[in-house]
């Protein structure tokens, strides 16, 4: 072992911050681009989901808010993009990636929003889920994801008790509003859960992130504190959780589900789902469409800049 | 639900409350569309600013017309004859030039506008014009920058610009066809036209964009509730839910 290994080594085992400036492995390097550029394109996919209802949010506040929402996620992609570029790697490559399928995002995204109660839905479920998940990266060991995580949580706390407030305006409501609600919530409940990722015994990362601490707790540690959170969260609302195994053990204190259907999981990641096609046609769609925009920016740039000098 | 406005004041001011929901919901359009993230942002912020300024508007009217009908009520439930924006706002992102000379045009025109609220008897106009010119100095400033982009750009960004621009003139003669409800609320309706051509003919100037001449148009003036054909399809998108679902609160 070289001393930069053995620095590196250190600041894991100290629980210090791996910063740019220092030495680290090369597959170290690689996870953490893997991670926070995929943690980056979720937050860009996620804005079409919740874009899909912008235009039809039912009162001036509702639609302020929401647009808000998708803002501050454009704003989350941003500033991750820009902590993997500490990294070595540039943005363009980035959504090339994206582009090309050889980059993944969160598979929640690629669920349709086909009513407004799956605004209050993804709120109050996927940004519940993203919550528990970011607040453990906090304490990840590179240093510049994780204080983009201090900085990001705040607003996804926001975002999720907005979500929430859609479903409670939504399940104490007309009846039919109660139906979108439950409804919403059928399509969502499972979906959100299997954001944390496969179950433990079957997770391929696990091992090697974990001892390099840039994952700090386990995938069925943080869902089933998502589940424990969120459950009372469907009771107050008066909604039923769509799973008939769902009960509580009185000896943990915990809540237990019945098994998830990891099959269509799976099916979604492969880009069966429903929309996979939809998310990335778009992103590529918008993209070229404003191909000659950028390049007048840039022949604009260069222009100025001569004339200048 | 048949929303009334009576009184002489709201009646003027719900023209520039309906422009600036219009505008809103226009640029809220481009939400993920932008050339690059940073500029999708930005569109979001106008958007905001856009919807916030109507809000405000919305609330003083209801105020004025004595609390009969809510800001929701005036957004929701009012069909394309009963709304009162200029016509320019309601036109379509056809592209981002399209986007861009849309918003430059009515900053321009929206600069001198709430610039004459700053004297409007009303003190919450005043005020609201106070907030808004913040923000229209800082959107105007950046789209007038994206028209030197796009009209010094490359060639294909020039054409496209000019395009939009030719398209885009045809609803802006609207602007000025005053009436005497802007002859009594604006102070000096003439100053609104002149500032707008000024600032346009130099602009285009700089940025190698020629000014065609627009015939006189026979089309119904927005003051009357007429509009394009735009403006019905932008209205049953936005209005679905409390049209779908009148019993619902939100
Ligand atoms: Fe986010
Ligand atoms: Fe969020």
């Amino acid at each position: 072992m070289d001393k930069f290994e053995e620095a590196f080594n250190k600041i894991i085992e100290k629980d210090r911050k791996v910063e740019p400036r220092d030495w680290m492995p090369e597959k170290y390097r690689q996870t953490n681009i893997r991670q926070i550029s995929q943690h980056a394109h979720s937050e860009i996919i996620g804005m079409q989901p919740e874009g899909n209802w912008l235009l039809r949010a039912p009162s001036l506040r509702s639609k302020q808010v929401l647009l808000a929402k998708i803002q501050d996620e454009a704003g989350h992609g941003l500033y991750l993009y820009s902590v993997a570029e500490t990294l070595g790697i540039s943005r363009q490559e980035m959504i090339a990636q994206l582009q090309s399928g050889e980059a993944k995002y969160s598979s929640i995204f690629n669920y349709p929003t086909v009513s407004w109660a799956d605004i209050g839905a993804v709120g109050w479920l996927v940004d519940g889920a993203a919550i528990v998940n970011q607040v453990s990266l906090q304490r990840t060991s590179y240093g510049p994801y994780s204080r983009a995580m201090v900085r990001i949580c705040k607003e996804e706390s926001f975002h999720q008790r907005q979500g929430y407030e859609i479903m409670c305006s939504m399940a104490f409501g007309t009846a039919e509003q109660k139906e979108m609600a439950q409804d919403a919530l059928n399509r969502f409940w499972e979906p959100a859960l299997m954001m944390f990722g496969p179950h433990d015994s079957d997770s391929v990362h696990k091992g090697q992130s974990m001892e390099w601490k840039i994952k700090r707790e386990s995938n069925d540690h943080l869902r089933q504190r998502f589940i424990d959170r969120t459950v009372p969260q469907a009771q107050y609302l008066g909604l039923t959780i769509p799973d008939d195994q769902l009960k509580f053990n009185e000896e943990t204190q915990h809540w237990e589900t019945g098994p998830f259907n990891w099959d269509e999981f799976w099916n979604v990641v492969k880009g069966n789902g429903p929309c996979n096609q939809e998310r990335i046609d778009h992103h590529i769609a918008a993209h070229k469409d404003n191909e000659w925009v950028r390049e007048a920016a840039a022949a604009y740039a260069a222009k100025t800049e001569l004339e200048v000098a | 639900m048949k929303i009334t406005i009576n009184k002489e004041e709201a009646k003027f001011l719900v023209r520039i409350a309906d422009t600036s929901l219009i505008l809103g919901q226009r640029m809220a359009e481009m939400c993920s569309k932008g050339p690059y993230l940073e500029e999708d942002i930005a569109m979001s912020n106008a958007s905001l600013d856009l919807f916030g300024r109507a809000e405000e508007m919305y609330k003083i009217i209801s105020k004025i017309e004595g609390n009969q009908f809510s800001e929701d009520d005036y957004v929701f439930h009012r069909n394309e004859r009963e709304y009162y924006n200029i016509k320019l706002v309601e036109q379509p992102n056809v592209d981002f030039a399209w986007t861009m000379v849309r918003q430059y045009f009515y900053d321009v025109y929206a600069k001198e506008v709430y610039t004459q609220l700053l004297q409007f008897e009303n003190s919450e106009v005043k005020g609201l014009a106070e907030k808004v010119l913040k923000e229209i100095k800082y959107s105007h400033s950046k789209s007038k920058n994206w028209l030197y982009r796009l009209g010094l750009g490359t060639e294909e960004s020039n054409n496209r610009l000019q395009i939009a621009v030719d398209h885009l003139l045809k609803y802006v003669s609207e602007l000025f066809n005053w009436d005497d409800l802007d002859k009594k609320y604006f102070i000096n309706c003439d100053q609104i036209e002149t500032q707008w051509n000024t600032e346009i003919d130099s602009v285009f100037e700089e940025i190698n964009i020629k000014r065609k001449e627009v015939p006189p148009l026979s089309m119904r003036d927005c003051r009357d509730g007429f509009h394009s054909e735009h403006m019905g399809h932008l209205l049953s998108i936005m209005q679905y839910l409390p049209r779908a679902y009148p019993d619902a609160k939100w």
